[in-house]
């Protein structure tokens, strides 16, 4: 059996990696994503605990997560097009009307 | 959590409908304005879905208030009904009056006709509500995502400025992302736990030592929710949004989404007794004050003016977070409800003042407005004046609670920090009505009459500012014994 | 008049009268003369109301009268405590005698936002008054941040040329200056529990409050800082010329008149009252800022080409006074110096009405502008004579009395004070009848000057009252002392049993 720690370490670089991603990458829809890495990251060590504490819950809470993260994308990508329309860019450089 | 699977309890009872039932209610008016929107006429009824959305708030209102009087747990230990939550009901829905009978008159201004607008604003206070009562993590965070989702959709409702899109994207990727460490942060818990129930988790932790994983844990939430409630250095999102959202949005969202995830923070602090708690809000709280401050020392704009200030006030608060609990809590609670107040009706001036595309929103903007709307810069000054901390104001006594809790903490240093911010923090709101005063108008055309809901909103604000400042006594007595409610 | 429940509401009343005719001028409809006339109205009752205090203050009786004592907020313990003794009761009669002359000195000199200004100027009045009855310490500090705000805005709303920079910094000095008494008040309370005045006073000198040998100096500076800001004493004092040459006439008369009086009035009663130990080890220093203020401002005076600046820099004088005489822990010095803070009040008072006078006919303050007005204005010029004699300190005028007290004491304690503060006051002659000679005597040099008005009667009404207290002061002291010297002599009780030598009249 692959022992605990191995999930955790993974959902931690996916974690990680969405991190990552969300601080360098420029366009939009790819930040979005790498936040979508994030939260799978996250599942996987719900998952994973749910496993080591034989408690059903955890893997509950996956379906809760992704039930949010899908109303949470409706409303982003929603948001998005809204940009798109008044900017005609998705380059978060461009999008710089308000000085960060 | 495996209480939810017994089979005895298998369907909620009806008392448990009792204890949510100022989110039913709240839910349900939202759902009527939302499908009243399409079918009445755009143009017309827009004035119409705003008062049945004020009906609701002042129904969500009467329902805290009834369900007040029977506290307990509901929905299989999922919420808990006690006076620390009331507390926050009555303060998030009664923000949430106010800030629709703010929007009338900036929706006509505006000419923003979609009705879901104040559909959202309900959608959104009900996650706050929720927030507040829960005492289990997924459940928090299922509410925190409803109050950030609405927040996300209004914070871009001026949908032809671009500023306002831009606001709505920042707020809504860098609030996806705390999210998502707020999350992390859960499942970390429910890790070193094995479960997500405050109480149990409490006992867990209480019973042996503290697991590594319980401290990165703790961190991740409070990442999470230090980013919601725009705490240094998790801050930098505050004042592009509050300059792009709409103004009475900005009130909405700078004082009720904040008192439920401080509602949050104190569950989670406290009632857990978080290991690891002090350093992490001793930073904060720090930076927070100082970057807030420093920050709002340059700006031109009143809105992001008070962005920035909105960052050093949750500065000050989370200085409570740091104190012991019997005094924290209250003082917390104290400076939520009193924040809320001033803010909501500094806003409220902004938004009136602000006049169609929220044209005239810099400080110059506002010079002789003494002259030009006297009853208007009074209650600006007033809010301001509180915001500083001015004694018979809420501003001031909200201060003193903090601060007092904390040195009875012997929190020395945090103290002194705080005390140098506020006469730091002195300055730019004195700037402010330096400007209102004492410059001469650039534009002499003679403002709008403040129309009737704005009037009242105004006067809720200001006379709530006033009485919290004037006695305090019976509101800082209800925060304590919700402290001790919470704390068992 | 007289009866029990009178006495127990009038502190209330005397305060909070002002601040109320001012919130309901706020919703009146801008009639200018109707509002002028109320606040006069206003202003008046409670000259009226305030009488009653020193009428019916027992002389004999040292200790607090009048007293209300209510518990107003639980947590912190904030009671609504006031209470007036010899000395603090007649700060209140000055405050009110000196309204009701701002109103009528302002009446057509302010002819925009005449609302704003007379609801300030009342709210104002409120503020002064509920600083000097407070026995509360969280009161006495709200009342004391409360004169800030509206005294900032007459500055900044309706100054002259450099106003608001003028508001701003009158506003920040005093601010800042306030922060470190709050904290020596935050202290207290801390430590003693109370806000009161009296609960704290015993525990301190019972020995209760824990710690306090060791913070006992720091907490004087800390209130001794606030209150020689406001005075202002030197080196504090930079903010008063500007805020004084800026200011509107009615605001530099309450500011010289009464508010600078706050800052004497707290280390008469909080310094010496809490801290006589730290009072008498540390008189040395504040003796020599208190007479290097006297000379200082009287030499400054001297050079000032502009009036008004000239008369600040006489305040910065006349209150070096007041220090020194409190600081010299002798009965007479401290009566002497309570004396004074009323005779400067009106004094200087009249003379900022005298130049406003003058600067609404003629839009200046400089004095080389003007030059043989005792022809044109003759009324004017005897009129300003007479203040200035008193303020001078003419005997049988009501500045000689207190500087004479002040003096005798001084030299009680150290003879060399008395000398130095002594030559204080042939410098206040020299700058004052000198600026009166330039001003009114010789030839009309500015032709504009030939056909100015003489006083009408509005002015009269305004300057005769505070000619006829600055004679009855000087010739009837008496009446004043009477009251001021049981106050004065428990002020300064505490330092009876520390220091060995005291010295009596």
């Amino acid at each position: 059996m692959v022992p605990l720690s191995y999930y955790l370490v993974l959902s931690g670089v996916l974690f990680a990696c969405g991190v990552t991603g969300f601080l360098i990458k420029r366009n939009i829809i790819t930040i979005f994503m790498s936040i979508e890495l994030m939260l799978n990251g996250v599942n996987l060590s719900f998952v994973a605990f749910a496993a080591h504490w034989h408690a059903l819950s955890g893997q509950i809470f996956v379906f809760f997560v992704m039930v949010v993260a899908a109303a949470e994308a409706a409303v982003g990508l929603a948001i998005i097009i809204a940009v798109y329309r008044t900017r005609e860019t998705l380059n978060v450089d461009q999008v710089n009307l308000l000085k960060l | 959590m495996s209480l939810a699977f017994q089979a005895s309890q298998a369907l909620p009872r009806g008392t448990d409908y009792l204890r949510i039932l100022p989110e039913l209610v709240l839910s349900i008016f939202g759902m009527i304005i939302m499908v009243l929107d399409p079918v009445v006429d755009q143009r017309r009824n827009q004035k119409a879905l705003g008062t049945l959305a004020l009906i609701g708030s002042l129904a969500a209102i009467a329902s805290t208030l009834w369900q007040a009087r029977a506290p307990g747990l509901a929905f299989w230990n999922m919420v808990q009904v006690d006076t620390f939550s009331v507390f926050f009901h009555f303060l998030i829905t009664t923000i949430t009056a106010v800030v629709i009978l703010t929007s009338y008159e900036y929706m006509e201004v505006q000419q923003i006709r979609v009705g879901e607008y104040y559909a959202l604003i309900l959608f959104g206070a009900v996650g706050m509500c929720l927030m507040s009562s829960a005492v289990e993590l997924v459940l928090i965070f299922i509410a925190l995502e409803i109050s950030s989702i609405s927040t996300y959709i209004l914070a871009g409702f001026r949908r032809r400025a671009a500023i306002s899109s831009e606001a709505s994207i920042k707020y809504f990727l860098l609030g996806s992302f705390a999210t998502a460490f707020f999350l992390y942060g859960v499942a970390l818990m429910f890790g070193a736990t094995g479960s997500t129930s405050i109480p149990t988790i409490e006992q867990h932790l209480r019973s042996g030592s503290i697991p590594v994983l319980a401290y990165v844990a703790i961190a991740l939430m409070f990442v999470g929710l230090g980013f919601k409630v725009a705490a240094a250095p998790f801050h930098v999102w505050t004042p592009d949004v509050y300059e792009g959202a709409p103004a009475p949005i900005v009130g909405f969202m700078s004082t009720a989404p904040k008192a439920a995830v401080f509602a949050v923070l104190l569950r989670i602090m406290f009632q857990i007794h978080a290991p690891g708690r002090l350093g992490l809000i001793w930073v904060a709280a720090a930076l927070s004050m100082t970057l807030g401050n420093i920050g709002a020392l340059v700006q031109q704009n009143v809105k992001r003016l008070l962005a920035y200030s909105s960052i050093a006030h949750a500065g000050y608060l989370l200085v409570a977070f740091a104190a012991l609990p019997q005094n924290g809590i209250p003082s917390a609670m104290f400076y939520t409800a009193s924040y809320a107040a001033m803010n909501i009706g500094a806003f409220a001036v902004v938004s009136h003042f602000g006049g169609a595309g929220e044209r005239y929103v810099t400080l110059e903007d506002y010079s002789g407005l003494g002259r030009r709307s006297p009853v208007l810069a009074a209650a600006l000054t007033l809010f301001l004046l509180s915001l500083i901390g001015i004694p018979i104001t809420a501003g001031f006594f909200a201060k003193f609670y903090v601060f007092s809790a904390a040195l009875q903490a012997n929190l020395v240093g945090l103290v002194i920090i705080g005390v140098i911010n506020s006469a730091v923090a002195a300055y730019y709101y004195l700037r402010v009505i330096v400007v209102v005063y004492m410059h001469d108008p650039r534009d002499e055309s003679v403002l709008p009459a403040v129309p009737l809901e704005l009037g009242a909103a105004l006067a809720i604000t200001a006379l709530t500012t006033i009485y919290l400042g004037l006695l305090p006594g019976r509101v800082l007595d209800y925060a304590s014994r919700s402290a001790g409610d919470l704390l068992h | 008049m007289n009866g029990p429940s009178l006495d127990t509401i009038i502190l209330s009343l005397v305060t909070f009268i002002p601040a109320f005719g001012g919130l309901l001028l706020f919703f009146f409809p801008r009639r200018d003369r109707d509002i002028r006339v109320f606040a006069l109205v206003v202003a008046l009752l409670a000259f009226a109301l305030s009488l009653h205090l020193p009428r019916y203050l027992h002389r004999a009786q040292a200790g607090f009268q009048y007293e209300i004592d209510k518990p107003w907020i639980p947590t912190p313990n904030i009671h609504y405590h006031m209470g007036v003794d010899g000395v603090s009761s007649w700060l209140v009669v000055l405050t009110t005698f000196l309204t009701p002359l701002c109103v009528l000195i302002s009446w057509r000199s302010i002819h925009e936002r005449v609302k704003e200004f007379f609801v300030l100027l009342l709210i104002l009045e409120s503020a002064l008054i509920g600083v000097f009855v407070s026995l509360d310490l969280f009161l006495f500090y709200f009342f004391w941040e409360a004169t800030l705000i509206p005294m900032a805005l007459l500055i900044g709303m309706f100054g002259h040329g450099r106003r608001v920079y003028a508001a701003v910094k009158f506003f920040l000095y005093t601010m800042i200056a306030s922060v470190f008494m709050l904290a020596g008040i935050l202290w207290l309370y801390a430590k003693a529990g109370s806000f009161d005045f009296i609960t704290i006073q015993n525990a301190i000198r019972n020995g209760k409050v824990e710690g306090f040998a060791a913070a006992a100096p720091w907490l004087f500076l800390g209130f001794f800082v606030a209150f020689a800001v406001k005075v202002p004493l030197f080196p504090f004092h930079t903010w008063l010329p500007d805020a004084h040459v800026e200011a509107p006439t009615a605001g530099s008369v309450l500011l010289a008149g009464v508010l600078l009086k706050m800052g004497t009035y707290g280390m008469l009663r909080f310094n010496l009252g809490f801290f006589p130990e730290q009072s008498r080890a540390n008189a040395w220093w504040i003796a020599i800022l208190a007479l290097i203020g006297i000379i200082y401002g009287a030499l400054v005076a001297m050079v000032q080409p502009n009036m008004k600046k000239l008369i600040a820099y006489s305040s910065i004088s006349h209150l070096g006074f007041v220090v020194l005489g409190i600081f010299s822990f002798t009965p007479a010095g401290v009566a002497g110096a309570v004396f004074i803070m009323l005779a400067h009040g009106i004094s200087t008072g009249a003379l900022f009405m005298l130049a406003g006078i003058l600067y609404e006919r003629r839009h200046t303050y400089e004095i080389s502008e003007f030059g043989g007005l005792a022809t044109p204005m003759p009324r004017y010029a005897a009129f300003f004579l007479f203040i200035v004699l008193s303020s001078v300190g003419l005997p049988l005028l009501n500045g000689f009395v207190g500087e004479f007290l002040v003096l005798s004491g001084a030299f009680q304690a150290h003879a060399v004070y008395g000398v130095l503060g002594a030559t204080g006051v042939i410098w206040s002659a020299c700058y004052l009848l000198w600026m009166y000679q330039r001003v009114f005597f010789g030839k009309v040099r500015q032709p504009v000057n030939e056909s100015l008005p003489d006083l009408d009667t509005r002015e009269h009404l305004a300057l005769w009252p505070a000619a006829a207290a600055a004679l009855v002061m000087g010739v009837a002291p008496l009446l004043w002392l009477n009251t001021i010297q049981p106050a004065a002599q428990s002020a300064i009780s505490p330092l009876g049993q520390i220091a060995s030598k005291v010295i009596t009249p």
